[in-house]
């Protein structure tokens, strides 16, 4: 039984594989003329069914599951499936660890919403600039890649500390901290360029307004939330970012423009904390391998994701295996809340609306 | 013999994104797309329109609801063509197909790609690196350019 749709006469469906979107899911548009009068979002088509082949399955190769979850964030995955058991069993991180837990976390965010930025000005037509965003990226990428080994899956938290390969030695933290002063240059060079454009600024200036009460009404999360003037970072609650000096950007329009902005001025908050982080390192142990594996209740946790709020929570039953696996991601609500931001506008500003969330489809169905 | 000298001028490359964790997808994104690799240079180009194309690049372990897509959009690409299989995903299945608790590994999974398409490259990693994906270019487009349509 369709639903009533008013004054909507013309149907537009995107998808499933479609060049504006990348990742396969299948937003649906009813216009009015050319007016965006409602707005119907599927999401199932890439489910591989993570939680399911979770259960009974011992918390090391869990762990490398979780990492598989999604490719733009997959540190993050992995730290918050480590933090259920060492939360659960009170395991203690060794300083050192935590420091790179947070530097390659944060290094990742970075990377990830750089690459929102590259989309979002494909999006508007701006091809040189988003090139330019992914020159940009590439050296925190280099930079990823030498300290754990790899540029996509860096595998740096494991129970109890970090893995030992992406323990630096003191050479290559002055090597990083060396590459890290022209990348920082670029980043703000290109920032500049973003925000001094007349062009990108008349695309993206007050358009899909998601309003305070929306993004309480609809759980926004992340990003999204924090650019409708709703205060919540979930990294504020984290015992690691403690060693830490930065602060939560919070702007208030809810537009597309605020959306852009919060993440360009998210990045500097991020170079300032890996800057602390390479500076400040603590010498030290990077793993403690004082506990033993048990039975543990089901313990939850949450995280701040480069797109918002994520959630994790299992137990471990006496041989020490996964039971009652749950995860969620932000973008999920974020996409619903975009799916009320997007109505009264064109469809071509609908599709731009849809994209400043930064949605991310294998994370959402896992 | 047209399509011979345009393709000895230009190959065009599509990616298919089919499950996986969109890893491999931003790497070859990443290096087909952005200025540091560029491998426009070598005038490959990345097209979104199947009919277009002459190399299909597969991501991810083709899952169930993605293969008919996927099954639609090989047969749209016109001969000759070849199919590369990036990242362990669509090689082996990797983590989705080869670990699993007491229920087994996923089910909603069609591949490894082998079996779903016939497959002339594969590119390991997870990620695969950008050297690793220009090299396969560098050996698959030769092949390309000398098959008969």
């Amino acid at each position: 039984m369709e639903k009533d749709r008013g004054a909507a006469d013309v149907e537009i469906p995107v998808g499933l594989v479609h060049p504006a979107l990348l990742e396969p899911y299948r937003p649906r548009f009813f216009l009015e003329d050319e007016v965006v009068k409602d707005c119907e979002i599927t999401l199932d088509s890439p489910h591989r069914g993570i939680e399911r082949i979770m259960e009974g399955i011992p918390v090391d190769k869990c762990n490398i599951i979780t990492e598989r979850i999604c490719g733009i964030c997959s540190c993050v995955h992995l730290w918050n499936s480590v933090r259920v058991v060492e939360e659960g069993l009170k395991i203690e991180v060794p300083e050192r660890a935590q420091y790179m837990r947070v530097i390659i976390n944060e290094l990742e965010r970075l990377t990830s919403h750089l690459i929102f930025f590259g989309h979002a000005l494909e999006i508007i037509g701006h091809e040189t600039l988003a090139m330019r965003a992914f020159i940009a990226r590439e050296p925190f990428m280099i930079m990823l890649g030498e300290l754990s080994g790899n540029r996509v899956h860096y595998a740096c938290p494991v129970i109890g500390g970090i893995r030992p390969r992406c323990n630096p030695t003191d050479d290559l933290v002055q090597k990083c901290l060396k590459q890290l002063a022209p990348a920082a240059e670029y980043l703000k060079d290109y920032a500049d360029r973003i925000l001094q454009d007349s062009m990108i600024m008349s695309r993206v200036d007050g358009i899909g307004v998601l309003t305070k009460e929306e993004a309480i009404k609809y759980q926004a999360v992340g990003p999204t939330a924090r650019a409708s003037s709703v205060e919540k970072d979930y990294r504020t609650t984290i015992d690691d970012f403690k060693y830490f000096d930065w602060d939560v950007v919070v702007l208030d329009d809810g537009d597309v423009k605020a959306r852009v902005v919060q993440r360009i001025l998210e990045c500097f908050e991020i170079l300032k904390i890996v800057e602390q982080g390479f500076k400040n390192l603590p010498q030290g142990e990077v793993r403690n391998r004082d506990w033993k594996l048990g039975e543990m209740p089901v313990t939850t946790c949450y995280h701040e994701a480069p797109r918002g709020e994520l959630y994790d929570s299992y137990g471990l039953d006496e041989k020490g295996k996964v039971r009652h696996y749950k995860n969620r991601t932000p973008t999920l609500t974020n996409l619903g809340a975009m799916e009320v931001a997007c109505l009264g506008e064109h469809l071509t500003d609908a599709v731009l609306t849809l994209a400043s969330c930064d949605p991310c489809i294998c994370c959402t169905n896992r | 013999m047209f399509k011979e000298i345009s393709r000895s001028n230009a190959v065009h490359v599509m990616l298919v994104y089919t499950g996986g964790c969109n890893g491999c997808d931003i790497e070859v994104v990443n290096c087909v797309l952005s200025p540091y690799y560029d491998i426009e240079q070598y005038k490959v180009m990345l097209t979104w329109n199947p009919r277009e194309a002459d190399l299909l690049l597969v991501t991810g372990p083709v899952l169930k609801r993605i293969q008919p897509a996927l099954k639609k959009i090989y047969e749209a690409i016109p001969d000759p063509k070849l199919v590369a299989a990036v990242g362990s995903c669509a090689i082996n299945g990797n983590v989705y197909h080869n670990l699993g608790g007491d229920l087994g590994s996923s089910d909603e999974i069609a591949g490894p790609l082998d079996k779903v398409l016939p497959v002339a490259a594969k590119i390991p990693g997870c990620p695969p690196r950008p050297e690793d994906i220009i090299s396969t270019a560098a050996v698959a487009i030769p092949i390309l350019a000398e098959m008969e349509v």
